[in-house]
């Protein structure tokens, strides 16, 4: 099996309203791989020289651009970009926020068979189409929609208020602490988007005290035990990232970081099984932590070889439970992690310095490439104001639905390995 | 630097209500907020916490009024002075902060255009270190940008901090400007704004008003045209900035900041703008609930409905940013010869060499009026501007091309261009696919 390496990628400003701005997905779609070709030093000719001998493809993650945007066929799609694009294999992948994983995963898998030298990944949603009810009536497609959206004002923030409950009564947790370990988690992904000149929260205010007082004039409640401190962000954007095989990345003669592993897990599709199933697991998300544990053993890994993580904070309780899916805590003790600032910027092993869904944003489809892009410009100390002390080796977990679809992938500094 | 407490004076005004929310969550200060009247300052802790969407800060607000003031100056650590933009009014509040100022507190005033070095000789000479010009753009919560005026007397070391608080803790884009009338925004800001008025007067039997902001829209790398925007602002403060610009500044460009008949005459009869219920333009709601869209027609004095006017190239600029195709856009623009397409061009490259010109004369560097033009007005910034016509074509020849020889003389161009830099700032989300 060849090795992979991420030769680098880009992303779009998530704080752009590209609706506002009377743009589609045409001029997105042009500005991401335009702006993702160029920072990998990729001309379209050199595409057109690599299809010739059909050794390059493109893997498009999104989520529901049928909805927002009236538009399928997505991989068709990029040959308006530029005639590089006739000719050269390229489909849509679709996974619901995992979207941008499954495009990933098909991208690694051609380099890994040896079948293309060069993936290009690109990840997109534009979700400001439509306003706030009618957009989260589109995301609850993402459950099962006859049961668990239809007629349901917000259905996933009230299914993530489920998964706090269920998380409360399982470990039996002190309500208050919880709470505002929740807390902790929105107040520090805010904090960290601070550091990101792509976070779409950048300039927002939030402190504890803002995200720890919920059902208030500004924090209203989203159902449940939750608010809106606790969710991600509606918003327009798109990631892209570049993939070679070890011959392509010898010819270049540079070094870049490396796929050293995944996991893709899929659980029930209903939130009620979820739990019911849970019911029988130390852990909450038990598919989740068999992602992760997956892709700790492909790559020969453990939780002690991981300097950093982005997680799938589409709300506060989701991170939560990451926490002892990666193993940095036994499943019920992740509250000591978040109180200790473990995951904090400066703690051992950050979380989200990116600033996650929460603080960076989360364009649905795009989210399992930005995840991705920023590990790598994490281990190639191209972070910025972002860049975290120690960060050779980083592991992303995306996920799709009420934690349904669990994607995980490793990647590493090649030289440090 | 600890700014625990900060108290702002004339906190009932917009931006001294503004500026309170930032202090108190960003800052996490305690923030005293005066006004004359106590039933102010407990409507503007309200608006406060609004415009920065956080109930957490209302345990750092505290509305006051004048009649503790001392108490309240003493106590901070910071006090901004947001008081009305009346010469007499700021130095009687000033000389009241000044009386009371602890020798270890900054004081700032957030004037537009005031001079901060007059204001500064109201302070003891053993204060006027410690006193500098702050001045943050409206909405403060979203347009981040504030410009900070040292005077000949302000100590360094404390100047310094002062800039790095903002950057740092408050989050603000912090551009130095000397102490000239109106700064580096409004300067140039209301440059654009002032020529395109006199434009809509020269223009007047085209269609005026809306005429020449249908050639200056959003695909012009703004949110939205300028003359929607000094309805915005409002007549009254339009006339406040570039009267202030024209007595007491003296460049080249000193005629375009006189302030038009037609605008003194709208005045006069309160129709300032959007805050009056009308000025350049006016919203009628109709029985039926519809709205009336109507505009003030400079050649008949009198309002009517607005004109959907289509020029072939903003049809042709607005299909090309649509698609996210900038260079088409622009060389749509550049090859059109229409009266209306070449006002555009000239405006558009006047304003890169203004923001230049002024970035030297009044900013501390070429890129001065970047952050200014982005993070104030949320205009396309000058430098990422330039970038953009210079990807269709050879900018400098351009320039010399379209803008006349006396005015590139006297303003300098070959050493602006000279000095030119790539801008930290993309220019694609400015140009919007909208008229």
């Amino acid at each position: 099996m060849n090795k992979v390496y991420v030769l680098g990628g880009a992303q779009t400003d998530f704080e752009r309203n590209w609706t506002k701005e009377g743009k589609g997905v045409i001029a997105l779609i042009k500005e991401i791989v335009s702006d993702g070709l160029s920072a990998v030093n990729l001309p379209f000719e050199d595409i057109t020289k690599l299809n010739r001998e059909n050794r390059i493809g493109c893997f498009v993650g999104n989520f529901l651009s049928e909805c927002y945007v009236n538009q399928s066929h997505l991989g068709a799609l990029l040959t308006e970009v530029d005639p590089a694009f006739y000719g050269v294999p390229s489909a849509r992948y679709e996974a619901a926020c995992a979207s941008g994983s499954v495009a990933l995963d098909a991208a690694i898998s051609k380099i890994q068979n040896g079948d293309f030298d060069v993936a290009i990944v690109v990840g997109w949603e534009l979700q400001k189409t439509v306003d706030s009810k009618i957009g989260a009536d589109f995301l609850g497609q993402a459950a099962y929609y006859e049961k668990e959206a239809k007629n349901i004002d917000f259905p996933f923030p009230k299914l993530f208020a489920r998964l706090a409950d269920e998380i409360l009564e399982k470990y039996n947790l002190d309500e208050k602490r919880f709470m505002d370990s929740l807390a902790m988690i929105s107040n520090k992904n805010y904090a960290n988007a601070k550091r990101n000149p792509l976070a779409q929260t950048r300039k927002w205010f939030m402190d504890f005290e803002q995200a720890s007082h919920r059902n208030t004039p500004t924090n209203t409640s989203v159902g449940g035990k939750l608010a809106v401190s606790d969710c991600s962000q509606v918003t327009d954007g798109a990631a892209i990232v570049v993939l070679v095989s070890d011959e392509y990345k010898k010819r270049l003669d540079i070094d870049c970081p490396v796929v050293l592993g995944y996991g893709h897990r899929v659980a029930p599709m209903l939130f009620d099984k979820k739990a019911h199933e849970a019911k029988q697991s130390q852990h909450m998300l038990p598919w989740t932590r068999q992602a992760v544990l997956d892709a700790y053993r492909r790559s020969g890994l453990s939780v002690d070889d991981i300097d950093f993580f982005e997680t799938h904070d589409c709300f506060t309780s989701s991170e939560y439970a990451a926490v002892s899916a990666f193993g940095l805590t036994e499943p019920g003790d992740e509250y000591k992690a978040i109180e200790e600032g473990i995951t904090s910027f400066s703690g051992n092993k950050p979380i989200n310095a990116s600033g996650g869904l929460i603080g960076c944003g989360h364009p649905v489809g795009a989210s399992g490439v930005r995840m991705f892009l920023d590990l790598y410009k994490q281990i190639s100390g191209k972070s910025g104001r972002c860049q975290l002390n120690k960060a050779d080796i980083g592991m992303m977990l995306n996920i799709g639905g009420s934690a349904t679809t669990n994607y995980t992938f490793i990647l590493g500094n090649n030289d440090k390995i | 630097m600890n700014i625990n407490t900060v108290t702002v004076v004339g906190a009932n005004g917009t931006m001294g209500t503004n500026v309170s929310a930032i202090f108190a969550s960003f800052g996490n200060a305690k923030v005293y907020m005066v006004s004359r009247d106590i039933e102010q300052s407990k409507k503007a802790v309200n608006k406060a916490i609004k415009s920065v969407r956080a109930d957490s800060i209302t345990k750092n607000l505290i509305p006051v009024d004048y009649s503790i003031l001392e108490k309240c100056v003493r106590e901070a650590d910071l006090v901004f002075e947001s008081v009305a933009e009346n010469i007499e009014i700021k130095q009687a509040i000033t000389k009241q902060i000044a009386l009371n100022l602890r020798n270890d507190a900054i004081a700032c005033s957030g004037t537009s255009g005031l001079s901060i070095t007059a204001l500064a000789k109201l302070f003891p000479e053993n204060l006027r270190g410690n006193y500098m010009g702050v001045h943050f753009y409206n909405p403060s919560y979203y347009m981040t940008l504030c410009e900070v005026i040292p005077t000949p007397y302000t100590n360094k070391t404390l100047f310094d901090e002062m800039k790095s608080y903002l950057a740092n803790t408050l989050f603000r884009t912090v551009v130095e400007s000397k102490d000239s009338p109106a700064f580096i925004g409004n300067r140039i800001g209301f440059h654009f704004i002032n020529k395109a008025l006199q434009l809509a007067e020269k223009y007047k039997e085209s269609g005026g008003i809306d005429y020449i902001d249908a050639i200056l829209g959003a695909f012009t790398g703004r949110a939205m045209p300028p003359l929607v925007t000094s309805d915005f602002v409002g007549l009254d403060v339009h006339k406040a900035i570039v009267d202030n610009i024209r007595e007491n500044t003296n460049d080249y460009a000193n005629d375009i900041f006189s302030f038009p008949v037609f605008c003194q005459e709208l005045i006069d009869k309160g129709s300032l703008g959007r805050k009056s219920g009308g000025g350049l333009y006016k919203t009628q709601v109709l029985d039926n609930g519809t709205k009336r869209y109507m505009v003030y027609d400079i050649h008949s004095a009198d309002y009517r409905d607005t004109i959907k006017y289509s020029f072939p190239f903003v049809e042709q600029m607005v299909y090309a940013l649509s698609q996210g195709d900038y260079k088409s856009a622009l060389k749509a623009l550049l090859e059109n010869h229409s009266t209306e397409a070449e006002i555009c061009v000239e405006f558009m490259l006047e304003y890169i060499i203004y923001s230049l010109f002024i970035s030297l004369e009044v900013g501390n560097g070429i890129d001065s009026a970047d952050g200014v033009m982005a993070t104030g007005f949320n205009w396309c910034p000058p430098l990422a501007m330039l970038e953009a016509f210079s990807n269709v074509v050879p900018v400098e020849s351009l320039i010399k091309e379209r803008l006349s020889a006396s005015l590139l003389e006297k303003v300098g161009a070959d050493r602006l261009l000279s000095c030119i830099k790539s801008s930290a700032y993309d220019y694609r989300s400015y140009f919007k696919a909208k008229k």
